[in-house]
């Protein structure tokens, strides 16, 4: 087990930047999950940890030692990768006893440890198998006892469930967190897939653009975001933004009724600024629910568009101005705001109506840096005079 | 087309009209009417002519040596063997040293498959997978090398083996002088055929066994290879078939005796002083036989693995 550390880490390659200025620090035995877009950078800051690219500028240590310029093999690691990457001429247990016999471990050790790493995924009997007479999550079981019968100090995974169906997906989701239960090792953890960072990582750090977000547990990536990117890409459906500018009085949008009256003051605003303000799905409520919310906003009216029912909710898309054009390939674009109400509701397409917003979960974003500015604005008089507006999560 | 339309002079029957008289057609004309109706016949026919066409001359010197060589020197040559003979075979061990020359050529091949095969595998790694600068030009040379005329190497190659260059550095008559022309010469082939393959094995495998614990060598040759297996066979069988027919470097790097490393050319040759004062064609051509037989029975051997080398290289998974 060790901690596992990039200091200031850069990878260029001839005409991008792959990897822009990484500072991580990865303490011993955690399970941390890098996330982002595609080609955002994740897996080469990984194959950076493994040792499979130098980094162009910039430290990587695992526990103290500075492994910048030390081969893969003499790390302490191990990574299970997203094509699995099993060795096809070779049945299970001469995949599983490669690193060892590469190692010179005496017979009885690698027969005892191979034993072991494939009771841990459940794959004791198929150690003559081929790769090829084997099912994807078998497979995968494979390449996971690979990783750890060398009982690495860092466990490195890019995307290794990416390959897999969606039910085999979960269960295999389960079974990573048990593993790490199980090992105690420090556990590094790519994928593109927020639902998989969110359940299984103690700590969650979204890249984008090869430059590190936010890193942070995931129930606070998603609570208080950093950014707007963090914002949009943690939770599903993606947090609606609202361009808007600030006023005495406080938000309102630049299209439709959006306002949430504030004093900006209290949140370091003053009036005329260009903000963002984010809200999630779950915190729009049509106002006769608005019962249900200790602080909503004043409510304004929208116009219904098409209606996505999930069976445990419904998603229904909502016009701030009548005659928006919706484009519903870019969730960013102004005019629009998703809702989700319980399945019971009544909603038809095509009506308007009433909604109100939950203040306390509102966000807001500075609409140049797109930093956060305030998580959740509570405590206002109604009429414009505001008091006592307060910048939550700080909690 | 059913049977019952069928006519017996390969026509089809007509329904309803039962009286129509029956063309007079012979036997080719039948042939050919039934070919226009179903071309399939016709392209077959054209196969089989095609077929027994390059079996035909490329077997029939292989079968005249062998009538040549059980042609007692007694009998008249003819179409059909006029007698049998196989004392032949026994004599082209007997006359010369026949056997180390096969030695000799086995040998030489499988020391030159082997020096290539190692190159090549070095060469085609880099060609196919990794990126630097000059790549493209580096592999045009290598092409280029390789239709370079083996006779424009041989003079200043011959010098410097004979030690007139390096007095220290004598070569001639010894293995050396043909494994390093050789490996030289053949080596294009096999890089392009490793490149090819090399390159087509995942990343994902190379960099697993580099992190399980082998270098970039190592994950080479405990992984790359075996992967690539197929085009592995098909270059080092072609290199050894290169080697185990060469005749011009064979036959003037060493002075021809089997004690020099001369090759089994020579050893065909010397067997045309057998007998004392005619020339032995039947031994001549026993000999020519039994050298065939080793490079015979690797193809027939190999021939899965090359077939399916040589066409793999072209399709991409």
């Amino acid at each position: 087990m060790a901690s596992v550390t990039l200091d200031g880490v850069y990878k260029r390659y001839e005409d991008v930047t792959a990897v822009d200025d990484m500072n991580l620090e990865i303490r011993d035995g955690e399970f941390v999950t890098l996330v982002g877009p595609s080609g955002c950078g994740k897996s080469t800051t990984m194959e950076t940890i493994a040792g499979l690219t130098q980094p162009s500028e910039g430290n990587v240590y695992i526990g103290d030692r500075d492994v910048t310029t030390l081969p893969p093999k003499d790390r302490g690691i191990s990574m299970v990768f997203q094509n699995i990457a099993l060795f096809p001429h070779m049945d299970v247990y001469d995949n599983i006893s490669f690193g060892l016999r590469l190692r010179k471990y005496e017979q009885e050790e690698i027969d005892r440890r191979v034993e072991q790493a494939a009771e841990v995924v459940q794959m004791e009997g198929m150690l003559d198998r081929m790769p090829d007479e084997m099912s994807g999550g078998q497979r995968q079981r494979v390449a996971i006892a690979r990783a750890i019968v060398r009982e690495p100090e860092v466990f490195l995974m890019d995307e290794p469930l990416a390959n897999l169906d969606a039910k085999l997906r979960v269960h295999m989701r389960t079974e990573l967190q048990r593993l790490h239960k199980d090992l105690d090792t420090t556990i590094i953890y790519v994928t593109h897939d927020q639902a998989e960072a969110m359940t299984m990582s103690d700590r969650i750090a979204v890249i984008n653009d090869g430059k590190l977000q936010q890193i942070d547990p995931p129930l606070v990536c998603y609570n208080e975001p950093a950014n707007q990117f963090v914002a949009g890409f943690i939770g599903s459906p993606s947090m609606n933004f609202v361009r808007g500018d600030v006023s005495d009085e406080g938000f309102s949008s630049s299209m439709g009724d959006v306002d949430v009256a504030f004093d900006p003051t209290t949140v370091g605003m003053t009036a005329g600024d260009q903000v963002t303000l984010g809200v999630r799905p779950e915190d729009v409520y049509p106002v006769e629910n608005a019962d249900q919310v200790t602080a909503p906003t004043e409510p304004f009216t929208v116009t219904t568009d098409v209606l996505e029912p999930m069976g445990d909710e419904i998603f229904v898309y909502l016009l701030t101005e009548e005659d928006a054009e919706v484009d519903l390939d870019d969730p960013d674009a102004g005019g629009q705001l998703l809702m989700s109400v319980s399945p019971d509701s009544d909603i038809q397409e095509d009506q308007q109506m009433e909604v109100v917003v939950d203040r306390t979960k509102v966000h807001l974003f500075d609409a140049d840096t797109q930093q956060a500015i305030a998580h959740g604005i509570e405590n206002v008089a109604a009429g414009g005079g505001a008091e006592s507006a307060r910048a939550g999560g700080d909690d | 087309m059913s049977r019952e339309d069928q006519r017996t002079d390969g026509g089809t029957a007509t329904a309803g009209i039962s009286d129509e008289p029956e063309l007079k057609r012979g036997i080719f004309a039948r042939w050919v009417s039934k070919a226009i109706k179903n071309p399939e016949r016709a392209y077959r026919a054209m196969f089989y002519t095609a077929a027994v066409f390059f079996l035909v001359t490329t077997l029939f010197p292989f079968y005249w040596l062998l009538v040549v060589a059980i042609t007692p020197e007694s009998a008249a040559l003819g179409l059909v063997p006029g007698g049998f003979e196989v004392g032949v075979f026994a004599d082209v061990f007997v006359k010369i040293d026949f056997a180390r020359y096969m030695f000799n050529s086995l040998l030489l091949a499988t020391l030159t498959t082997i020096v290539v095969l190692v190159l090549a595998s070095l060469a085609g790694y880099v060609f196919g997978r990794l990126d630097f600068p000059g790549k493209g030009p580096l592999m045009l040379a290598i092409l280029a090398i390789s239709y370079f005329p083996p006779a424009a190497f041989f003079l200043p190659l011959y010098r410097l083996f004979t030690g007139n260059v390096f007095p220290w550095l004598s070569l001639y008559n010894t293995p050396g002088a043909m494994v390093l022309p050789f490996s030289s010469l053949f080596m294009p082939l096999s890089i392009f055929i490793l490149t090819t393959f090399y390159g087509q094995i995942p990343d994902g495998l190379e960099d697993a066994a580099r992190v399980e614990g082998t270098t970039r060598l190592g994950a080479l040759f405990r992984v790359i290879v075996p992967l690539s297996a197929p085009g592995v066979a098909t270059a080092g069988v072609l290199t050894f078939i290169a080697v185990y027919n060469e005749f011009f470097f064979s036959f003037w790097m060493t002075d021809g005796s089997a004690s020099a490393w001369a090759p089994i050319v020579a050893g065909i040759l010397q067997l045309q002083r057998a007998g004392q004062f005619e020339i032995t064609y039947g031994v001549m051509a026993a000999g020519s036989i039994i050298a065939v037989l080793p490079v015979a029975i690797l193809v027939v051997v190999a021939q899965e693995k090359i077939v399916s080398g040589l066409t793999a290289g072209a399709l991409k998974e």
